[in-house]
């Protein structure tokens, strides 16, 4: 299964920007797991479910409701640039 | 001096005979961390003045006779990737070097109404990804009882903090063992409580199904004491249940021996301690049976997928916009690959990377999914495995403490570390770990016991029964150190 892994894509995907150390250093380790994890294809899973939640409980959503909640403000105050109660961020498009 | 502390009950006593203040059992606590942080390196950060100002209005309602509780007055300390409003919360990471809490985290406002004192911020593995504390951004924290080994991960701070007297206890997080193992290796009680029991609200997310807070302690009954004002059901958590709590109507326990966890792999001074429980249970007239989980064995390969492909969903949320750094670039796009380059250590960009492969098209059926559905697979063994014992006993931790440097030169060898401690994570079974002997080399030794879900309170009342008839009374050296001096 490991054989297709390319850390320029996956670093590319993860928004990562590596070193070419680190490249090295990651891609040795991210082998070594993977190999590790392959033992689990050898283990019948075909009529297994999934359950995301350990002890099977449905996820439930919170009713529509207006509620006290945070603060706009205090929501903001850890970003690295605001104006007029937005975030600013660098030109999306080159 | 540094004493060893009493339990937070005999503590409340003192308090209520006005044998003694919270501030100033506070000021004894801040004066341990004074000369324990220099060595220990436990807390990241310590709060001396609100701390001795609640404090002192703890000791109001004591001379008032209107304590709140238990836990009123009682100076225990934070995880830092748990939310206290105000202060820092910065997961060990330099991304979030410089992010200040805007609220509190559910079990943060329960352990407030209880009176609690905060003594600060512990140490951690960066975004609780580690088993030694090693990958924290601002250094290691050290063993207290041999600054030449690790305190264990990713709760290091929390463990020490409470082996060497510098809190009388602490909340961690576990995801795969990181409350257990640490408290294993630092001589001190670990519990997991059941997925959903205890509310993960303001706890910064790294796996989501899997993440639990639980409390870091000196005994047992310190444990049902912490864990009965944090659990219960929270609306703002998804996951949260309303527990129906088991009892154990019997006083003849059943106990099954994990034969996976009691092989090659695990040492034999810590399948010893397994053994030597067992005979104590045996003489109390419990029965004790051989139990085999074949997919055990596969709980650490099931993790290494589950855990990083939720926490790289759960830390895309860093990209230098709505909080911590940001390294400034012409687009947002190379803005945030620089920001997440830089703020993320190496540790925390493998767990991301592996976990995008996970789930990236092509990959995600064979390893993502096909992980689901070998954790279902072990979470239905565990079930039936509960027919027919009440509770499963083996190691925490294949070894005790181990030096630095030691694991961190191949990625597995750290990772066999929470061999013991994974599946009870997987299967959100409550696992509490109590420390039972030492080691060749004097650190700490321990076994866990694992009850099926809900039977949190029963577990306790076993895992106390066990704290009984081992009588673990050892400190680490730093408190002996410093009282000889």
């Amino acid at each position: 299964m490991s054989e297709n892994f390319n850390i320029d894509d996956i670093s590319n995907l993860a928004s990562i920007e590596l070193s070419k150390d680190e490249k090295a250093k990651l891609q040795k380790d991210l082998q070594i797991i993977l190999e590790h994890v392959d033992a689990l294809k050898n283990i019948d899973v075909k009529d297994e479910k999934i359950d995301i939640h350990p002890l099977s409980k449905v996820l439930e959503l919170r009713k529509d409701e207006s509620k006290e909640s945070l603060k706009h403000e205090d929501a903001m105050m850890n970003s690295p640039e605001t104006k007029d109660g937005h975030f600013v961020v660098p030109p999306s498009i080159e | 001096m540094a004493e060893k502390i009493p339990s937070i009950s005999k503590i409340n006593e003192l308090f209520q005979n006005k044998e003694m203040k919270p501030s100033e059992l506070f000021e004894q606590v801040y004066e341990t961390a004074s000369y324990t942080e220099s060595v220990l390196h436990a807390h990241l950060e310590l709060f001396y003045d609100e701390g001795l100002k609640l404090s002192k209005e703890s000791d109001k309602r004591y001379t008032k006779n209107e304590s709140f509780g238990l836990l009123d007055g009682i100076p225990i300390a934070i995880k830092d990737n748990i939310n206290i409003y105000g202060y820092k919360t910065t997961c060990s990471s330099k991304m979030l070097s410089n992010y200040v809490s805007p609220y509190d985290a559910t079990v943060v406002t329960s352990l407030k109404k209880a009176g609690t004192i905060f003594t600060g911020k512990t140490n951690l593995d960066e975004f609780a990804m580690g088993s030694s504390t090693e990958n924290s951004a601002y250094g290691p924290t050290k063993n207290p009882w041999n600054p030449n080994f690790v305190p264990g991960g990713s709760s290091g701070g929390s463990a020490a903090v409470v082996s060497a007297g510098s809190a009388v206890a602490s909340l961690g997080s576990d995801t795969g063992g990181s409350i257990r193992q640490p408290a294993s290796f630092c001589g001190v009680v670990g519990f997991k409580p059941t997925y959903g029991t205890v509310s993960r609200y303001g706890l910064i997310a790294f796996a989501s199904s899997l993440d639990q807070i639980g409390p870091i302690t000196n005994t047992v009954d310190d444990t049902r004491i912490i864990f009965n004002e944090i659990q219960g059901y929270d609306s703002k958590d998804a996951t949260s249940i309303t527990p129906e709590y088991t009892k154990l109507e019997n006083k003849k326990i059943k106990v099954g021996i994990l034969k996976e966890l009691m092989q090659e792999g695990v040492s034999n001074e810590s399948q010893n301690e397994v053994n030597k429980v067992v005979n104590l249970l045996k003489e109390k007239g419990h029965d004790v049976t051989e139990i085999s989980l074949p997919l055990t064995e596969m709980a650490l390969s099931v993790y290494y997928l589950i855990a990083p492909a939720e926490c790289s969903a759960n830390l895309s949320r860093f990209d230098g916009v709505r909080y911590g750094i940001r390294e400034d670039a012409s687009t947002s796009y190379e803005m945030m690959n620089k920001t997440r380059s830089v703020g993320f250590g190496e540790e925390v960009k493998k767990r991301i990377l592996l976990g995008t492969y996970a789930l990236s098209a092509g990959y995600f059926d064979e390893y993502y999914g096909r992980a689901l559905k070998v954790r279902s697979k072990i979470i239905t063994d565990f079930k039936t495995a509960f027919d027919e014992v009440d509770f499963i006993l083996s190691p925490t931790t294949p070894t005790p403490a181990f030096g630095f440097g030691e694991k961190t030169k191949n990625p597995l060898e750290m990772y066999l570390s929470d061999l013991c401690t994974i599946p009870a994570n997987l299967a959100g079974l409550p696992a509490i770990s109590i420390p039972t002997g030492l080691s060749e080399n004097n650190l700490p030794l321990s076994v866990q016991i694992m009850g099926k879900p809900c039977s949190d309170y029963s577990l306790i009342d076993f895992a106390e029964s066990i704290e009984e008839m081992v009588e673990f009374n050892f400190s680490p050296n730093l408190l002996k150190e410093n009282n000889e001096s």
